[in-house]
C-alpha cells in the first residue's frame, strides 16, 4: 500500500539533494521540535515553517500526507490523551500533539523523497551491520511478493467462506499467517541457492 | 500491482506502543536508546556465533512475513480488528536473537518509511516491542513450557500463547515507565492506563500467537526454531538479555515501582512535615493535585496484573488443549511401522 | 575437443529419504549442443540441475561424476565450476534478490571482482543481450514476470557461463512471451541444458532429449525421434507434441 504511494511520485523530487542532507536535515528537525518545551509556544512555528518552506519542493500531494497524519493521529492521539489524566495539563497536551504531528510530517517528507535505496546506502555509510544492512534489503525487496501471496490465499479463503463467525475469520487469518511462514522460509531457501549459485558465500 | 490503503477502522484496537515523537524527553530517549543498542548488539553477536549462511536470507523474510502478518485484520468487535505485533511469535519461530534483528529492521522501516513511529523514539520503541517483548516473552515461553511438562505440540502452543500475552504486557509497562519518566504524564495513571489496556490486547496477542505457531507446527515442525533444544543460543547470550531487561525494567520501571514513598509522602503531610513538603517548589502543585488513590491505582493494577497472568496461564492452557487433540486420539492414527 | 557437460553415474539421495532422486545418471552435453531434459513431476529434473552447479550434494563429492569443460567437480573446482555453469531458476522472484535491476544483475560479476566503469558497462551489455537495454534503474518489484524472467537470465548471464541450465523457462508465460523468450534462446551461444514440461519449446530448440523417470535416465535421443515414440511419452508421464502429431495443421516437416 504504501509503497505504491511512496513511488507514485515519478518526478523525483529532490532528488538532487544527497540522502545524507535529507536524513540530517530531518534529523534537525525533529530533534529541534522535541526540544521546545512543553507548553504551547512561538518557538513550534519555526519547524512548522521549514516544513511548509520544503513542501513545494518535494511536492508531497497534501491528500497522501492527509492521510497518512490521520493514520498517525491515532497513536498520536492515544497516547498523547495519557497527559490528560492530570489535571490542567491541557497546554501539555496540546504542546505534545504539535510536536508528534510535526515530526511525523518531517518524516513523511523525508519518505517521500528519499527511496529506501537511499536511505539503505545512508545507514551502509553509517556502519550499520551487515546482517542489519542484508535483511532490511531483502525485506523491501520481498514485501510485496509476500504481500501479493497474502492477498491471493485470503482470496481464496474467502471464495470458500460463507459465515462470518468470528472464531472461524481467526482460524482463517491464523492459517493464513502460518502459511506464509512456510512459504516464507522455503523461499529463502531458494533464495540462499539462487545466491549460492551466483557465486555469494 | 496495485495495494489497497487500509482504512482507518481497521487501525483501530491495534497495539497502542509505537511511541510518537514528542512523548519522551532527551534522558529517557537517551537511556532507552542505548538499552536497545545493547539489545541489538547481543542479538548480533550471537547470531555472528550461531546463525548458518543458509539463513541469512531468512532474516529478511522473516522481517517481511512480520509486516505482512501485521496488515492482517483480526476481528474484535463491532467493526473494529486487532493487528499482530509479532515480537513473541518471531521469537518462538526464529530464536530470542534473529527475533530481535527481525523486529528491529521492521520497526526501522515502520519508522522511516511510514512514519509509524518516532525517530527519536525508535530507540524505546525497539527496546519495547524489539527486545523486552520478544526476550521477557522468550524467557516466559521456555519457562512456562519447562514447569507444564505438556507433550511436544500442547506445551509449545499452551507456552506460546501464554508467552505472547505476557510479552505484551510487559512491553506496555517498559513503555508506561518511559512515559512516566520523561514527566509526560504521571506514573500512578499512565501505569494503570496502559497495563490494563494492554492486558485485554494482550489476549489477542497470545491468542494469535498460539493459533499460528499451531498452523506452523501442523504443517513443518521443523521450522519451529524454539522448539529445537540446540536453537544455537547459549548460555551467555541467555545472561546478557536477562540482565538487559532487568537493568531496563530498573530504569524505567523501577523509580515507579515501589507504592510506599507515595503512602510515605501522605503519612509525612499529615504528621505535620508541611513544611519540608513545601520547600520543594515545583512539585506542589502536583502534590496538592495527587489524586487520593492514585498510588493505590497503581498497586491496584500490579494486583490485577498477578491475577491477569494467573488467569492468561489457565487459558492459554486450555487453548492448548482445545486445539491439540488428547493423546488417545493421537495414538489411534498413528501410521502403522513398515 | 572435451564435451561441454559431462556426468557418469550420478546418483544422489535427499537425506532422510530412502527413494534416490537420482540413480546412475551418464549423459554427455556437447558445446554449442540445446539438450531438453523431460519427465514428469518428481522425476529427478530439478535436482539434477542443483547438481550442475554444484548446489548439491552439500558436501561436494571426493569421487567426481561430473566434468564441466573437461574439469571434474570438487570441493577445489567448485567456485570455478560454479561460474562457468549459469543457472535459471524457475521462479524469477526466488533469483531477482536486490531492489533494482542494475544492482541484481550486478550481483555475479561483482563476485568476480568488476567494479566501477567496467561493471556499468557489462551489466548494459547482459542487459542489452536480454533484449532490456536501460532497465538498469527499474525497481525490481515493478517489473512483469517475463522482465523479470529475462533479467535473471541477464544476472545469469553476466557471469559469463560456459554452460547455461535452465529450470523450467517457460513456465507462467503466455504465448508471446513465450515466443520472445524462445527467440533470445535461440540467439544465445554455447550449450544449453533446459529442464521442461514445455515440449513445443523443446521441439523448436532442442536437438537431443534426456527421459528421466524416477531418478533414473529410461531414454536418451534426438529430438523429434523420441517425441514421436507415443508409447514412451506416456509409459512416463508426457504426451507427444501437438506439432509432431501428423494430424495437426501446425505440424512441421521434420
Amino acid at each position: 500500500m504504501h509503497l505504491e504511494e511512496t513511488k507514485l511520485s515519478r518526478h523525483k523530487p529532490l532528488q538532487g539533494v544527497p540522502p545524507r542532507i535529507k536524513l540530517a536535515v530531518t534529523l534537525a528537525i525533529v530533534t529541534g521540535t522535541v526540544l521546545i518545551e512543553r507548553r504551547p509556544s512561538v518557538l513550534y512555528c519555526i519547524p512548522a515553517g521549514i516544513l511548509l518552506l520544503l513542501w513545494p519542493f518535494a511536492r508531497m500531494p497534501i491528500g497522501y500526507a492527509l492521510r497518512r497524519l490521520l493514520m498517525a493521529e491515532f497513536f498520536i492521539v492515544g497516547i498523547a490523551l495519557l497527559t490528560l489524566l492530570r489535571p490542567s495539563s491541557a497546554p501539555i497536551f496540546i504542546a505534545v500533539f504539535i510536536k508528534s504531528n510535526l515530526c511525523v510530517l518531517a518524516m513523511l517528507l523525508l519518505s517521500w523523497t528519499t527511496p529506501f535505496h537511499d536511505i539503505l546506502g545512508e545507514l551502509r555509510r553509517l556502519r550499520l551491520p551487515s546482517v542489519m544492512l542484508t535483511t532490511l534489503a531483502l525485506m523491501y525487496r520481498y514485501l510485496p511478493v509476500l504481500l501479493e501471496e497474502t492477498r491471493r490465499m485470503q482470496r481464496a479463503r474467502a471464495s470458500r467462506t460463507f459465515s462470518r463467525h468470528r472464531r472461524l475469520a481467526w482460524h482463517s487469518v491464523s492459517a493464513i499467517v502460518g502459511q506464509l511462514f512456510v512459504r516464507s522460509a522455503d523461499r529463502a531457501e531458494r533464495i540462499y541457492l539462487a545466491m549460492c549459485a551466483r557465486g555469494w558465500k | 500491482m496495485a495495494f489497497t490503503l487500509t482504512d482507518l477502522r481497521s487501525c483501530a484496537s491495534g497495539v497502542i506502543m509505537h511511541l510518537p515523537d514528542g512523548f519522551l524527553d532527551a534522558k529517557t530517549a537517551l537511556l532507552s536508546s542505548g538499552a536497545a543498542v545493547a539489545g541489538v548488539g547481543v542479538a548480533l553477536r550471537q547470531m555472528r556465533a550461531s546463525l548458518p549462511p543458509r539463513q541469512m536470507p531468512m532474516l529478511g523474510l522473516a522481517a517481511a512475513f512480520v509486516f505482512a502478518a501485521e496488515m492482517l485484520n483480526f476481528p474484535v468487535a463491532g467493526g473494529t480488528s486487532g493487528h499482530l505485533v509479532g515480537g513473541v511469535l518471531t521469537a518462538v519461530l526464529l530464536g530470542p536473537s534473529a527475533a530481535v534483528i527481525v523486529m528491529t529492521c521492521v520497526l526501522m522501516v515502520q519508522c522511516l518509511m511510514f512514519g509509524d513511529g518516532g525517530l527519536l523514539s525508535l530507540g524505546a520503541n525497539v527496546f519495547n516491542m524489539g527486545i523486552v517483548s520478544v526476550c521477557g516473552g522468550y524467557f516466559v515461553f521456555r519457562l512456562a513450557k519447562k514447569v507444564m511438562r505438556l507433550d511436544e505440540t500442547r506445551g509449545t502452543i499452551f507456552a506460546a500463547a501464554f508467552a505472547g500475552w505476557c510479552g505484551t504486557v510487559l512491553a506496555s509497562i517498559s513503555c508506561a515507565g518511559q512515559i512516566a519518566l520523561s514527566g509526560s504524564a504521571p506514573w500512578g495513571l499512565v501505569f494503570p492506563a496502559m497495563a490494563n489496556v494492554h492486558m485485554l490486547i494482550g489476549v489477542g496477542e497470545g491468542l494469535a500467537t498460539g493459533l499460528i505457531v499451531l498452523a506452523v507446527l501442523r504443517r513443518r515442525p521443523e521450522l519451529v526454531a524454539a522448539d529445537r533444544e540446540n536453537s544455537g543460543e547459549n548460555r551467555v547470550g541467555y545472561a546478557a538479555y536477562g540482565l538487559l531487561l532487568c537493568i531496563g525494567l530498573a530504569v524505567f520501571v523501577g523509580p515507579f515501582a515501589c507504592p510506599w514513598p507515595d503512602g510515605l509522602e501522605q503519612v509525612a503531610r499529615t504528621l505535620g512535615f508541611e513544611g519540608q513538603a513545601a520547600a520543594t517548589g515545583p512539585r506542589a502543585p502536583l502534590a496538592d493535585y495527587r489524586v487520593p488513590f492514585a498510588g493505590s491505582a497503581a498497586l491496584a493494577t500490579a494486583i490485577a496484573g498477578v491475577i491477569g497472568t494467573v488467569a492468561a496461564f489457565i487459558a492459554a492452557w486450555v487453548l492448548a488443549r482445545a486445539l491439540v487433540p488428547g493423546l488417545g486420539t493421537a495414538k489411534k492414527d498413528a501410521p502403522r511401522g513398515d | 575437443m572435451s564435451a561441454a557437460v559431462e556426468i557418469r553415474n550420478l546418483s544422489y539421495t535427499y537425506p532422510g529419504l530412502r527413494q534416490p532422486a537420482l540413480a546412475g545418471i551418464s549423459f554427455n552435453v556437447a558445446s554449442d549442443e540445446c539438450v531438453g531434459v523431460l519427465g514428469p513431476n518428481g522425476a529427478g529434473k530439478s535436482t539434477l540441475l542443483l547438481h550442475l552447479n554444484g548446489l548439491l550434494p552439500q558436501a561436494p563429492p571426493r569421487q567426481p561424476s561430473i566434468w564441466i569443460a573437461g574439469q571434474p567437480l570438487t570441493a577445489e573446482t567448485l567456485d570455478s565450476i560454479r561460474q562457468r555453469v549459469g543457472l535459471l531458476f524457475q521462479d524469477p522472484d526466488d533469483q531477482l534478490i536486490s531492489a533494482t535491476v542494475f544492482e541484481d544483475v550486478a550481483f555475479g560479476p561483482r563476485q568476480l571482482g568488476v567494479d566501477g566503469g567496467d561493471l556499468k558497462l557489462w551489466v548494459e551489455e547482459c542487459l542489452g543481450m536480454v533484449g532490456l537495454p536501460g532497465f538498469g534503474g527499474r525497481e525490481s518489484h515493478r517489473l512483469s514476470h517475463g522482465e523479470k524472467r529475462r533479467v535473471c537470465l541477464a544476472g545469469v548471464l553476466a557471469c559469463k557461463p560456459a554452460v547455461l541450465v535452465l529450470d523450467e523457462p517457460t513456465s507462467d508465460m503466455d504465448p508471446r512471451g513465450r515466443r520472445e523468450f524462445k527467440g533470445l534462446l535461440q540467439s544465445l551461444p554455447g550449450a544449453k541444458l533446459i529442464a521442461t514440461h514445455d515440449l513445443e519449446l523443446v521441439v523448436d530448440l532442442c536437438s537431443r532429449i534426456l527421459l528421466l523417470d524416477a531418478g533414473r535416465l529410461v531414454a536418451e535421443g534426438p529430438t523429434a525421434e523420441l517425441l514421436s515414440n507415443e508409447a514412451l511419452m506416456l509409459a512416463h508421464g508426457l504426451e507427444k507434441p501437438h506439432s509432431l502429431l501428423h494430424r495437426h495443421p501446425h505440424a512441421a516437416a521434420r
